[in-house]
This record gives structure tokens, C-alpha cells and sequence, in this order.
């Protein structure tokens, strides 16, 4: 099994990078990357003190296969890669993101693992809704997914 | 006739429930989808920041794909609405 990928319910199972590389490891690999996304505390001069994330399962899971799939035959086919986002309300210092490539080569890991994230953003119905110090929140901005309009 | 709009991320200021039913004329499309719902923000939730949603929302149909503002919807239809995302 080359790849796992799940969205994390963090009120039932916090994301662990110890299970991540244990899934990436391999004799056959020499290089492995490590990304660890966690929510900060200031946003824009603002004191956040979580972040709720919103997500539709699904369209996410499937993104998810598609983009890991894609990075494989595009830069190692033979990589392992794992992936796991978070759902639900992540305090301050958890982890939102974990991303864990095992490589042949240094560059080919890196590059996996800077893909995936950025597809990740760009591809996959994932929403963030910031909690402030002063009890206020505010669901973020983000990429649209609406088809482009046809020009005549 | 009526269709069920799953809500996700901001668009969950629209309602308290998950999904909310709209009221659309026979025959109507996502694009007046988008026409109706312009109107009950610009009605009811004037003061938050759903005012660009209509035109940078996608809708996903029941098998969980993207459709375009021509797509017809049918009565009772359970169309998602993905505000613009943003993970990580």
C-alpha cells in the first residue's frame, strides 16, 4: 500500500506524525519529507485562538486519491505518500495538516510534498472558520471552484 | 418546485440547520439558483460577509460533482453549495 489519505474527526483522533512515518518508511526510499501544517495564533493582527474546519467528505476523500495519484505518476511513481487533514474545532498548536512522502530522492520527496499541499488547497472543499480572543469568528476567504463562464 | 441546498463553510450563516429548502420557479437552473439566493442575502443577511457568494459559490450535484449554471434542476433536488475553499 503506497498511499493513505483521511480527513481526521479531531474530536475522536488527533493526527500523528509517528503513524505517519511509520507509513512512509521503506528500505527502498533514501529521502523523506515531512509536512506539518498546525493552526497559529495571530491572523492578520488578530489573536485566533482555533480554527473550526468545515469540510465536504466525500468530494474531499475522492481530491484526495486524485492529487496523491497525480503527484506519484508525476514526479515517483514508486513514492509513498500520507496525508491527513483535520476536521472540526483544532486549538491553537494542533495539527490541521499532516503530509509525509517516502522517495527514492531528496528532490523528487520535496517536490511531492509541496504539490500535494498546494492541490490540496486549490482542489479540495475544505473551509476554515477562525475563533478570536475576543469571542468573535469569521469564516476565511478562499479559491473559487465555480466553473469559468464561456466567453462568446 | 423546491430543492435542498446542503450547506458548507461560510454559507452556513444561511441557516442554524444544514440544509435549507429553496423555493425556485419550474425549470430553473444554477444560474437561477444564484439569482434566488442573491436575493435572500441581500434580504435577510445583508450585514454579513455572504454578499459575493452567489457569484463565486460551485454547486456539486448529488454524485458529488461540480455543475454548470446551465445544469436543470429537478424538484427536491439535494444540491450542495462550496463557498470559495481554503484548507490547510
Amino acid at each position: 500500500m503506497s498511499l493513505h489519505t483521511a480527513l481526521v474527526k479531531i474530536e475522536e483522533k488527533k493526527i500523528s506524525s509517528e503513524e505517519a512515518k511509520k507509513f512512509i518508511l521503506s528500505q527502498k526510499n533514501g529521502a523523506e519529507a515531512i509536512f506539518i501544517g498546525r493552526v497559529r495564533n495571530k491572523n492578520k493582527e488578530k489573536e485566533v485562538t482555533a480554527v473550526t474546519y468545515d469540510a465536504h467528505d466525500q468530494a474531499v476523500l475522492k481530491s484526495f486519491q486524485i492529487i496523491c495519484q497525480n503527484a506519484k505518476n508525476q514526479f515517483d511513481k514508486n513514492a509513498k505518500i500520507f496525508l491527513e487533514h483535520a476536521k472540526g474545532y483544532v486549538p491553537v498548536g494542533e495539527i490541521s495538516i499532516l503530509i509525509a512522502v517516502g522517495s527514492e530522492h531528496r528532490d523528487e520527496a520535496f517536490k511531492i510534498c509541496r504539490y500535494v499541499l498546494e492541490e490540496v488547497k486549490h482542489q479540495s472543499p475544505i473551509w476554515k472558520k477562525e475563533h478570536y480572543i475576543d469571542g468573535k469568528e469569521e469564516w476565511l476567504p478562499g479559491h473559487s471552484l465555480r466553473p469559468k463562464q464561456k466567453v462568446n | 418546485m423546491e430543492i435542498q441546498l446542503k450547506l458548507y463553510g461560510a454559507s452556513k450563516i444561511l441557516s442554524d440547520k444544514d440544509i435549507l429548502n429553496i423555493e425556485l420557479p419550474n425549470n430553473s437552473n444554477i444560474e437561477k439558483l444564484r439569482n434566488v439566493l442573491d436575493k435572500i442575502i441581500s434580504e435577510k443577511h445583508s450585514k454579513s460577509d455572504l454578499k459575493n457568494l452567489p457569484k463565486t459559490a460551485a454547486f456539486f450535484s448529488e454524485k458529488d460533482v461540480v455543475v454548470n449554471d446551465a445544469y436543470k434542476l429537478k424538484n427536491r433536488e439535494l444540491i450542495s453549495i462550496i463557498p470559495p475553499i481554503g484548507g490547510g
